[in-house]
């Protein structure tokens, strides 16, 4: 045993502190559990972040884990480690709302694969948190169960679909959170929370268990404070999965071992074409700081030309709109009503789309990702772009359901510059890199070649130990 | 009277999917689908023709670090 922890200094530790702290001894998770829930209990009121918790069971199930440490007996690398996840993670017999009332009652009769690997590396399942209606917007809006709110300004959007995740994190009520991204979803809540998110490689974790939004583009990952939690999280899902045939068989390195902060004479693409359309002053200074930083430590800033944007950007846009309304198709003829404005919208214009065109779209997505091999990895090691063109906007200006003049741009806006990073299959990791003028964070995203998430990783935790946007944690009031 | 997108898709949506405007921001965000019709459009004659089947897993294998 070294030294206790503070009760009131549990939450503020990052995910993989708390866990060396629990297996040390130094606290037990039960005081952690009790801690985290507390917070929720206390403090998401003002956030709408959880759709249901589970205080007992997660209490019985901390108490369990602090039984087993005192017998000896570590189950993995987050024993003891409290986390909730977006509500659209199956686990059998329990709820899982998907952030809708079409299934507010669903109860699957299996368990996700990401989830089952969570707890068995022995996280504590806290509950399910909220998210956009079927991981299907970019900005934090539920009309079922209430907005998810920024924890930095309640006005503000928290960034979707996995609103939830990105704000309970940031707000120090969990250590991490799963997320799913199919056009940004959890860079961008990564991004307009303050923290620090990730999707891997396209088929890297296994999707057993989740709720599909768009089978080509669906990725599950982490949402955490910090790079490193992001590592030792990812590790702990990534892998295939017998139960999810398109998942990779890639071997899972060790990625928190790879976060040794050099970069030291790294090739780091900036893309001169696309990404800085129209971007907002604010959001470029912040991103033109944070490659300064990056040189600064020794990474080689080398302009690149990503190839093909127009067609990356025009077949982006319909792949995964098209397979969500391909899954959607049942309800929207039978039961529209039953969606939010938006998103039943949103829906809707999937269906004139031509086959034709959503093939030509698949079959010209693996030429391309080939041509950016060529034209840029064999050049750079990552390459880096803001992850929003924008600062962050409030609920209301993307209020499509309430009728704002200008909301659908400003909504469809918000994935400009995640959502081709989807079509390409990069793994790809959003950064805090700064505060715009309202007080509200700004992030920028680093892209790797298939399979390289511990070189986007360790060129992000080379970041978080050169600047402490990532350490810094919004007021909220109790 | 010169037929919009959104009455294409309206049209499309109906015969193959069972499908009806469900709101008028959805006939906006169908007409906006103007722009995706006119981002195809440049594409044309863009990007050879591929022989081969493409697999994208198979890209991801090719270009892995």
């Amino acid at each position: 045993m070294n030294k206790p922890v503070p009760i009131n200094a549990i939450l503020d530790l990052s995910m993989t502190e708390v866990a060396t702290a629990i297996r040390n001894g130094d606290v037990s998770s039960y005081a952690v559990t009790k801690a985290a829930l507390d917070a929720f209990a206390m403090k998401d009121a003002a956030l709408n972040s959880a759709i249901w918790l589970e205080r007992e069971s997660a209490l019985e199930t901390a108490d369990a884990c602090d039984k087993l440490r005192r017998a000896g007996k570590i189950l993995g690398p987050l024993h003891g480690v409290p986390l909730a996840h977006k509500d659209m993670y199956y686990k059998a017999g329990k709820v899982s709302t998907c952030g809708s009332r079409i299934r507010k009652d669903f109860r699957p009769n299996y368990t996700a694969t990401a989830l089952a690997r969570l707890e068995a590396a022995g996280s504590v399942t806290l509950g399910g948190l909220n998210m956009a209606e079927f991981a299907q917007n970019p900005t934090g809006h539920n009309q079922h169960f209430g907005h998810c709110r920024n924890p930095w300004n309640r006005d503000y959007c928290p960034g979707g679909s996995s609103s939830g995740s990105g704000a309970a994190v940031a707000a120090r009520f969990v250590f991490g959170a799963l997320g799913s991204d199919t056009g940004g979803s959890i860079r961008l809540p990564a991004a307009m929370c303050g923290i620090t998110g990730i999707k891997g490689t396209q088929t890297r974790v296994s999707r057993h268990g989740v709720m599909p939004l768009a089978f080509s583009a669906d990725n599950v990952g982490p949402l955490c404070r910090t790079a490193r939690d992001c590592a030792v999280f990812l590790r702990e899902i990534a892998g295939h999965d017998p139960k999810d045939p398109t998942s990779a068989m890639e071997p899972v390195p060790d990625y928190e071992a790879m976060l040794d902060g050099d970069i030291r004479g790294m090739p780091v693409g900036i893309p001169g074409n696309y990404f800085f359309d129209e971007i907002d002053a604010e959001v470029l200074a912040a991103f033109n700081a944070a490659c300064k930083v990056l040189e600064a430590r020794g990474a080689i800033l080398v302009p690149v030309e990503i190839p093909h944007m127009d067609a990356v950007s025009t077949y982006g846009s319909i792949v995964s709109r098209v397979e969500g309304g391909a899954i959607h198709a049942e309800w929207m003829r039978t039961r529209p009503e039953s969606y939010a404005v938006h998103l039943s919208a949103r829906l809707y214009g999937s269906y004139g789309i031509p086959a034709t065109h959503y093939i030509e779209a698949l079959a010209r997505r693996g030429p391309i990702l080939r041509a950016i091999g060529k034209a840029v990895f064999d050049h750079v090691r990552v390459f880096l772009t803001p992850t929003l063109r924008t600062k962050v906007p409030t609920l209301l200006a993307t209020d499509i359901d309430a009728g704002t003049p200008g909301a659908e741009k400003a909504f469809m806006d918000l994935s400009i510059n995640t959502r081709p990073i989807n079509y390409m299959g990069l793994p790809s990791v959003s950064v805090p890199c700064g505060f715009d003028s309202n007080g509200l964070p700004i992030g920028f995203q680093i892209q790797g070649r298939p399979f390289a998430e511990g070189t986007v990783l360790k060129v992000a935790d080379a970041f978080q130990r050169d600047t402490d946007w990532h350490s810094r944690a919004p007021l909220l009031p109790t | 009277m010169e037929r919009t997108i959104s009455d294409v898709v309206e049209e499309q949506a109906l015969i193959w999917s069972g499908v009806t405007p469900p709101n008028a921001p959805g006939v906006r965000l169908a007409q906006a689908l103007e722009a995706t019709v006119a981002g195809f459009a440049a594409l044309r004659g863009e990007l050879a023709f591929e022989d081969e089947p493409s697999s994208f897993e198979a890209a991801l294998q090719a270009v892995k670090e």
